[in-house]
């Protein structure tokens, strides 16, 4: 067993969860406590011990499952379904079962132990034995036996044809010992009941090699699908990245709030203040018995976002928009601009519509025209003429865009004022370095006046730049 | 503490706590290996709720403690009452000054006090909070870290070091360790990812929402003047809503609420038209309610075709 768990763990660690070696020991002791009789016992207990993390329950039950399921599950339906097909009762077929066995006691020594087992309808025994057989071969099977011959290449490795022959052989028997001729149906029944089992051994065998092919297959070291989210780039996300991203968008603001709120925290526990101290405790006899502490003001950042919705950045501009959702949730004094040749203001928009349609509804032009063409510079202009008021020296000042501004006017003075006038001004850029400048882009233009310029083409980068704006 | 993983689904059952075997499964590990627990999972599960049936339950004193942002050793483990400190100079000036009486020189005096220093940093003025209340108990206790993931980084860390092994040391008074280990439940709303290290240190429980059946046997427990069809609708309506794409998922306690607020007001059935009105206790947010009452109607009119089919082939029986 302590192997089992061992490559168990190891599987799980090639799909990317990680288990500790005191992991394992805990999981080898619940099972020491527990015993492993009890399936769901026992795969809690697992789970328990090994998987910590969300993220890595679905792994863990889909490997669970591959590892140590098929097992002794199936025998109950099979033989219902075999009853069902012969059109036997219950009754009857115990009853039949019953002279089988009788039968196979008679024949001992001719047939071989599996055989046995599976005549009499000991599935789990079979499956035990077949496995255990399995174990140590089907390593270097599964390499070549996935081409033709697929079946026969299972059949020679379980020897199937030696069990047919015994099947056959006891078949004879019967016939020639007769039966019971008081019950009419039982021989006629039981070479096709052999008959079934026989069928019900090939598909076990199948399943089997199967299991074992993808138990093969999970095993081979693949990236991790979140650390793959986290490094694609926003350009090549697929549908189901889209849908996954917003759990991570959410724990991503959280994360920006929780870094500004530990450095809002810091600020407010000032020095010892000592004339403070002084002054506070002469009705104690200047005996320093409160301790009075600087005090420092209370700052609430302001947040303006400006976001790039044109098509060039489509794939970007949907994550950010969630980003930018995801803060204004947070904070209470946050206002959200898209553009892309006109300016409009989304901060309503977020507040009312929950998140999906809210970023929809903005992607989809319900504010402002997403098919022209994308002019920084117009864009740039209006937000100075509508609404400047909006920066003041609190204000930090983000701006999502590629810069490529179609070789408008680029109007980079409404840049340089809105960062004399905010506290910071960054800009993201979910385009790569090395292309800013090249073409149409305008980047170097508006990075002069700019307090950081981050290339922002995935979360792992979106991490590093929320990092660095709350340090 | 317990034997097997049943008798910790009928002690906690005997308390009033509804829990599948996987929890007891956790928590009888647990209690058997001296581990703490890490609960995480949505809001109103019942994770804090696990740490104060399991004292119940087990006749122990429950510890709680209670993390939020700036939670730092001093609110945790122990601290020197300052106050009382100084106060008790204050009061015992006299006595300090004969001591100080036959010093002849600043050295001596210094020396002399020196040797009185292990009065004021005794047992007497150490304010020991929930960590080391824990730690220095007679008995074994369950210690409740409620809301970990709150808590900063730097605490964690800390936190690790006194779950590993249960001793803290006091500068003044040197180490002191735990007589019994207490039992530790940690829950966290996973606003932020725990450390592994922390977690490695635990064994892990996922609190989910329970399965419909499971629901119902909770209301039947807590409320149990509420009526029986009412409750069975009741669930499987929850279940729907917890399918939804909301701000906040309705939570066990939630709905409670809800099935108290409509057995106070006599209500026997779901098409009620106070049902819609009462939502306001089962969610929290315009939009999310705006949604919850959609997806009413909408439970109700295929429970309504529903009813009509199953009306129409009771009269197709009785024809026959």
């Amino acid at each position: 067993m302590l192997e089992r768990i061992l490559e168990f763990s190891r599987m799980l660690r090639q799909n990317g969860v990680r288990v500790s070696v005191s992991e394992n020991m805990d999981a080898v002791r619940a099972l020491e406590l527990l015993g492993i009789a009890d399936r769901t016992l026992f795969k809690s207990a697992l789970r328990a011990s090994l998987v910590k993390r969300s993220i890595d329950v679905e792994p863990f039950n889909r490997l669970f499952d591959l590892y140590f399921l098929g097992q002794g599950q199936s025998p109950r339906a099979t033989e219902q379904e075999l009853m069902a097909e012969l059109g036997l009762t219950p009754e009857q077929f115990e009853k039949m079962l019953e002279q089988i066995r009788e039968f196979l006691r008679r024949m001992d020594g001719e047939v071989s132990p599996l055989t046995r087992a599976l005549l009499a309808g000991e599935l789990a025994q079979v499956e035990r034995m077949m496995f255990e057989a399995a174990e140590g071969e089907l390593g270097e099977m599964t390499q070549w036996a996935r081409g033709t011959g697929f079946i026969d290449q299972i059949a020679a490795r379980f020897m199937l044809a030696s069990i047919r022959e015994e099947i056959e052989k006891f078949k004879m028997a019967l016939a020639r010992a007769g039966a019971e001729p008081r019950i009419p149906w039982i021989s006629e029944k039981i070479s096709e009941y052999a008959e079934q089992r026989l069928r019900e051994l090939m598909r076990l065998a199948q399943r089997l090699l199967q299991r074992e092919m993808q138990k093969k297959e999970a095993a081979v070291p693949g990236r991790r699908r979140s650390d793959d989210l986290s490094q694609k780039s926003f350009a090549y996300y697929t549908e189901e990245d889209i849908r996954r991203m917003s759990e991570v968008v959410t724990r991503l603001a959280r994360r920006f709030k929780n870094l500004l709120s530990l450095r809002r925290r810091r600020a407010r526990r000032g020095r010892l203040a000592v004339s403070a101290t002084f002054r506070k405790n002469l009705q104690y006899g200047g005996v320093p018995f409160r301790i009075q502490l600087e005090r420092r003001r209370k700052e609430k950042p302001q947040v303006v976002v400006l976001c790039d919705i044109s098509d060039s950045v489509l794939n970007a501009s949907r994550f950010m928009l969630q980003f930018v959702y995801s803060i204004q949730d947070l904070y209470t004094k946050v206002r959200s601009f898209v553009f892309v040749s006109d300016i409009g203001e989304v901060t309503r928009l977020f507040e009312e519509h929950e998140l999906r349609q809210a970023v929809e509804m903005a992607l989809r032009g319900d504010v402002i025209d997403v098919y022209s063409h994308s002019n920084f510079g117009r864009a740039f202009e209006l937000f100075h003429r509508n609404y400047i008021s909006a920066v003041t020296g609190k204000t930090t000042f983000v701006i999502i865009g590629d810069g490529r501004n179609n070789y408008n006017r680029a109007n980079e003075w409404v840049v340089r004022e809105i960062r004399q006038k905010a506290k910071q001004l960054i800009w993201l850029n979910p385009e790569s370095r090395l292309t800013w400048g090249y073409g149409d882009s305008e980047m170097p233009r508006y990075a002069q006046y700019c307090d950081l310029v981050e290339e922002c083409r995935n979360i792992e980068q979106l991490y590093k730049v929320i990092d660095r704006i709350a340090a | 503490m317990f034997q097997s993983v049943d008798e910790v689904i009928n002690r906690l059952a005997g308390e009033n706590y509804i829990c599948n075997r996987e929890v007891a499964t956790v928590v009888y590990l647990a209690a058997a290996m001296r581990k703490p627990i890490l609960v995480e999972g949505p809001a109103g599960v019942g994770k804090t709720e696990l740490g104060k049936v399991l004292s119940t339950a087990l006749k122990l004193e429950l510890i709680r403690l209670q993390c939020y942002e700036g939670l730092d050793e001093a609110k945790a483990l122990y601290e020197w009452e300052y106050a009382k400190q100084l106060l008790y100079t204050q009061i015992l000036k006299d006595k300090i000054g004969e001591i100080l009486k036959g010093a002849q020189s600043l050295q001596a005096a210094v020396d002399s006090i020196s040797q009185q220093d292990d009065v004021f940093f005794s047992d007497r003025f150490l304010l020991a909070r929930p960590l080391l209340r824990a730690i220095l108990a007679p008995q074994p206790t369950v210690l409740l870290i409620d809301e970990v993931d709150k808590s900063d980084t730097e605490f964690e860390a800390f936190l690790l070091e006194v779950l590993s092994d249960f001793q803290v040391s006091v500068p003044e008074l040197g180490t002191l360790k735990a007589k019994h280990l207490p039992l530790v439940v940690l829950t966290s709303n996973n606003s932020r990812e725990m450390s592994d290290a922390l977690k490695r240190r635990c064994l892990h429980l996922y609190l989910d929402f329970p399965d419909p059946k499971r629901e119902l046997e909770i209301i039947r427990l807590k409320v149990p003047e509420a009526d029986a069809n009412l409750s069975a609708e009741v669930v499987q309506l929850l279940h729907r809503l917890r399918k939804l794409d909301l701000k906040k998922r309705p939570s066990i306690s939630e709905a409670l609420d809800w099935i108290k607020a409509l057995t106070l007001l006599n209500i026997k059935n779901l098409d009620d038209r106070l049902v819609a009105e009462t939502m306001s206790t089962l969610m929290k947010y315009e939009a999310d309610i705006r949604k919850a009452q959609e997806e009413l109607a909408e439970y109700l009119r295929v429970r309504k075709a529903k009813d009509q089919s199953g009306a129409a082939e009771s009269d197709k029986d009785l024809l026959h």
